[in-house]
């Protein structure tokens, strides 16, 4: 049985028709078009269906959509801001942090929210954040330092080094 | 990063190149990174329908009868399908053709294909594919490499169990024994592995207006995919077309074909765009996966601590279908010396069917598994002998001019050398010791 939701994606309220057992990565991907999450085990394994909900980084295959309704879901669409690309973004292809791109769009929203809360942190600290991403290309090291090279440029951006919201 | 400069080449600092040695920006990479690139997976088509397979879910066994009129009734449903739907010789296989695109009269494994459904959406062809009936009677499986050599276990395919025998002959051997001061005897076991590249399989194929069977796949090779679809499906070469779409990692396995015949043949049926994506745990049980390998290697060496000779039987195990498994497992066999100058040689292998899971293409095609052998064997001779394993190395590896196990002659591309004088200097620099005894104690 299908029922009508509201979800907030990216700021703007999008309705679904979708059963209560959907995931909001099902959701997102087959019924909002939203196929930047991708689905690599529906399971929570690999992280590649991270979203930010209510501002948390979550896998969306584990998100059951009556529990996303009426939240704040931002998803790798949204990271983009007039056609330009997020400092984590242009940083993963300056570094070489992607390779075939199937993590990499849940790996930026880890990093997104890690440098949100955190805007200086340490090696330690930025695998920490990815560590519930799997990548099977880079072996993770220019995805570390991809991380670490936004984290300068946007505390470069903010101007004197301050927190960078 | 610490700069050392024993880790810079000559090279790399004075070469005139206008690309090598610089840092190119991938092409794809800010779209991927923006989460614009669209996978087999993200693709959406009009009239566009959905595959779903039915896994044999059984090693061995003989269909008797499959019944699919349940699953016809589900909702929804436009195509069920078995191998008697398939208009062409039903078979594929990278090196020959034995794997049945849905199997016929036997099961080999429990990632054969049964029968594929196409639906309205993949709730309902889940539903169609959980009402189609299999009737079966299950064979014994052969699942050890023992159970392969068996000559009186059931043959899995019409040649036998053994697909093929490899040899690798040089020197004198027995020479070889009688010139060693310390021999080491070992077996070893390699497991299965599966490549879980983060995109799992995908497929959407279309018959356009001119009739020409479209195949989108995230694959490692379109035109060999096709001169295996062609055939299968009962269709002349011109009328597939293969269409490379993003891949999301293959590691090897996707050189093989994935789900190319299946959804081609459900939309050549349907007569509508059908997209089939796999979950995980269907790529984690179909398609192909490295090798196990049993390795039995006998290795000497002389008093001043020269490889005298390699003794050795490796055993692959290639599943129910070959795919590139006869050449991954000679490989390993030719490899067998690794990097190293040995003088006399016998390698045999062996390329097993078995009822596992088929085996095909991963990172390394064989050298991997015949380096866990040679790599430990180098390590226990070099600890008899009460030799650096470094050194012992370094005394024996392969030099310009010397041979390889199978005689090809080494010139300049032969860095093992320089590689492991490097490794040498960087542990000397910073006063690094080998985390084992060094010395021969009581056991020599």
């Amino acid at each position: 049985m299908k029922q009508r939701y509201v979800l907030r994606v990216n700021g703007r309220d999008l309705e679904a028709e979708a059963g209560a057992h959907e995931s909001l990565l099902d959701v997102l991907r087959e019924r909002l078009r939203l196929t930047g999450s991708k689905k690599g085990c529906n399971e929570a394994e690999c992280g590649s269906c991270t979203v930010l909900l209510d501002g948390r980084p979550v896998v969306s295959c584990l998100v059951l959509v009556p529990d996303a309704a009426d939240r704040d879901v931002v998803t790798i669409e949204a990271l983009a801001e007039e056609g330009v690309p997020h400092p984590i973004q242009r940083q993963m292809v300056e570094q070489g942090g992607v390779q075939c791109g199937y993590c990499t769009p849940g790996m930026i929203m880890s990093a997104y929210a890690l440098l949100r809360d955190n805007p200086d942190p340490t090696d330690e600290e930025i695998r920490f954040a990815i560590s519930g991403n799997i990548c099977r290309c880079t072996g993770y090291g220019k995805i570390v330092k991809a991380v670490r090279a936004a984290a300068l440029e946007m505390k470069e951006q903010s101007g004197n080094g301050g927190a960078a919201s | 990063m610490s700069e050392d400069p024993s880790t810079e080449t000559a090279e790399e600092t004075q070469a005139p190149y206008h690309w090598i040695g610089k840092n190119v920006t991938k092409p794809d990479a800010l779209e991927k990174a923006l989460g614009a690139t669209e996978y087999v997976g993200d693709m959406v088509v009009p009239g566009m329908l959905h595959g779903k397979i039915l896994w044999a879910d059984t090693p061995h066994a003989v269909i008797k009868r499959i019944e699919t009129e349940e699953a016809a009734r589900v909702p929804g449903v436009h195509a069920v399908l078995t191998s008697k739907d398939v208009p062409g010789s039903n078979r594929f296989g990278l090196a020959v053709p034995d794997q049945c695109a849905l199997a016929e009269e036997k099961v080999r494994s429990v990632g054969d294909a049964v029968a594929l459904v196409a639906a309205e959406d993949e709730e309902a062809a889940e539903e169609a594919a959980s009402k189609i009936k299999v009737h079966i009677e299950h064979l014994r499986p052969i699942l050890t490499y023992a159970d392969a050599l068996d000559p009186d276990a059931p043959k899995i395919h019409e040649g036998g169990n053994v697909f093929q025998h490899t040899t690798v002959r040089k020197g004198d051997l027995d020479k070889g024994v009688r010139e060693s001061a310390v021999i080491v005897e070992n077996a070893y076991h390699t497991h299965r592995m599966d490549h879980v590249p983060m995109e799992p399989e995908a497929g959407l194929a279309y018959v356009d207006p001119s009739g020409v069977l479209n195949i989108l796949v995230g694959t490692q090779y379109p035109y060999r995919d096709r001169r295996q679809i062609a055939p299968a499906l009962g269709l002349p070469m011109n009328k597939v077309r293969v269409i490379q779409a993003p891949i999301g990692g293959g590691f090897g396995r996707k050189d093989d074909i994935t789900a190319e015949i299946h959804v081609g043949l459900l939309a050549l049926k349907t007569r509508r765009p059908v997209r089939l994506v796999y979950t995980r745990e269907e790529s984690l049980v179909a398609n192909t996966k490295r090798h196990p390998m049993a390795m039995n290697f006998r290795t000497g060496a002389s008093a001043d601590g020269r490889l005298t000779f390699l003794d050795g039987d490796i055993y692959g195990d290639t599943g129910a279908g070959v795919s590139l498994g006869a050449y991954v497992i000679k490989k390993a066999g030719i490899h067998a010396t690794g990097p190293y100058d040995v003088p006399n040689i016998r390698v045999d292998t062996y390329t097993l069917y078995t009822n596992n899971l088929t085996s095909g293409a991963m990172r390394g095609f064989g050298v991997m598994q015949a380096a866990v052998a040679h790599e430990s064997q180098m390590d226990q001779l070099a600890h008899k002998l009460g030799m650096s394993p470094l050194e012992f190395r370094l005394k024996n590896c392969l030099k310009p001019g010397l041979a390889s196990s199978t005689g090809q002659l080494m010139n300049e591309g032969c860095g093992i050398e320089a590689t492991l004088q490097r490794i040498k200097d960087y542990m000397s620099a910073r006063e690094l010791r080998f985390n084992r005894p060094e010395a021969a104690s009581s056991d020599s």
